[in-house]
């Protein structure tokens, strides 16, 4: 029953998730109404520069620190099919690796123009692009000190319940992928793959910034038992 | 027929200890978005048919989790989904590790065969160490998910009071959630 490219919601070598776990297998169940509906959200609930992270929380005009990039790419189903009006929220560390949350206890210094958020929602052909700045790597309690490569949280709804997701979207080429336990923790090597942000040079020259693209797959309307019967894995 | 997929979904990442700025930003002190999602599932609750849940989130070390967030999804009082509606965001508080949440019951379902099941709310719950999100639901009669037949496929029938809130009155509940040990929530996946 365990799906191959999803984390193992048990893996040791990411040390919290051994208590925040459960020890029985969840019920497999069919989906009922619940499942495939879910909250729709409309641009009319977004702001001029929410999908703008370099500016959104500036103080006087003045831009947050650190390497400007774009971030863009397709929603799409698991048959390619785009998912228009899916709400995409990001949240990120600012370029030291600080978070501006009272509960983050290291001592690198907050930017005051960079709050660390963001929202938007993708157009028909499944599309979003928002702007950011290149946060940094963090250390955090593990196994002793490690390192979180440098990473991004998204948080996407699609149009049901059943298609939830919060994720995160690493940087080509970061070392640090390698060594994650978060990424370790999903046992198909190419799954993990899924979750690095490809450098973009393709937009660059209009942008004047660094682009990253970042394909995300929704699920459908399926069950995870039927599933494991076809790919007979 | 079920159609064969071309690709995976992508997988699914912790949404780690700082959630908070990215999905209730203003308890960060981060006021920009012009408003909040899901800070009640439905506008103008009156007095006779508000209901008031709270609860825990406990882990296998038997300690709340102070850094939890729960997504509630709901039906209006006639079991009748909508996608304007219904959808709450809570979180645990950082010292109690309590929720709270304030919303309407919801009523019962009528499955394509026409027979009912009973009312429930999903909760989602996504937290640091939680590598994919835990998926459970609060039911309200504990006879009624007795006598259900999607139940009754599984030998759970001990397990199933954990579907159960504590009633305080009839408009008070609390629902705990245990990740491990003898009360064990029960999850769902589909
Ligand atoms: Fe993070």
């Amino acid at each position: 029953m365990i799906k191959k490219h999803q984390p193992l919601r048990r893996f040791p070598d990411y040390k919290s998730s051994i208590v925040r776990s459960p020890e029985n297998e969840p019920l497999l169940i069919n989906f009922s109404n619940s499942e495939i509906t879910g909250p729709l959200f409309n641009k009319n609930i977004l702001n001029e520069n929410d999908n703008n992270l370099i500016l959104n929380f500036s103080k006087n005009g003045e831009k947050a620190l650190g390497q400007e990039i774009f971030v863009h790419g397709f929603v799409t189903d698991e048959n390619g099919n785009p998912l228009k009006d899916v709400l995409i929220e990001v949240w990120q560390a600012n370029a030291g690796g600080k978070y501006r949350h009272q509960n983050d206890p290291s001592n690198i210094k907050l930017d005051e123009n960079f709050g660390g958020c963001g929202r938007f929602i993708t157009s028909s052909d499944g599309y979003y692009i928002f702007k950011t700045i290149q946060p940094g790597a963090y250390p955090y309690p593990n196994r002793g000190i490690e390192w979180r490569p440098k990473h991004i949280h998204f948080s996407l709804f699609g149009s049901m319940f059943l298609q939830r997701l919060i994720t995160q979207m690493y940087f080509e080429g970061d070392p640090l992928i390698k060594s994650c336990p978060m990424v370790n923790s999903i046992p198909d090597i190419n799954a993990r793959k899924l979750l690095v942000g490809k450098l973009d040079l393709s937009k660059t020259d209009e942008e004047k910034i660094l682009g990253y693209r970042f394909d995300i797959i929704l699920r459908g309307k399926h069950q995870t038992y039927f599933e494991n019967k076809i790919e007979g894995s | 027929m079920v159609k064969v997929k071309n690709f995976i979904d992508t997988p699914s990442q912790t949404a780690g200890p700082f959630l908070h700025i990215g999905c209730t930003p203003s308890i960060t002190g981060i006021n920009i978005f012009k408003d909040e999602l899901g800070s009640t599932p439905f506008t103008d609750i009156s007095l006779n048919e508000e209901i008031n849940i709270k609860g825990k989130i406990y882990d296998g070390n038997n300690e709340p989790i102070i850094d939890a967030m729960i997504e509630t999804w709901q039906c209006d009082e006639n079991g009748k989904y909508f996608n304007y509606q219904g959808f709450s965001r809570r979180v645990t508080d950082f010292k109690t590790g309590e929720y709270q949440l304030k919303t309407i019951r919801p009523g019962n379902q009528i499955n394509v065969d026409g027979t009912i099941f009973p009312s429930y709310i999903l909760f989602w719950i996504v937290a640091r160490g939680m590598n994919s999100p835990l998926i459970t639901r609060m039911y309200f009669d504990e006879n009624e998910i007795k006598s259900d037949l999607m139940f009754k496929n599984f030998n759970i029938q001990d397990r199933l009071k954990t579907l159960i809130p504590y009633t305080e009155d009839k408009k008070n509940f609390v629902f705990d959630i245990h990740l491990q040990g003898k009360k064990e929530t029960i999850f769902f996946e589909f």
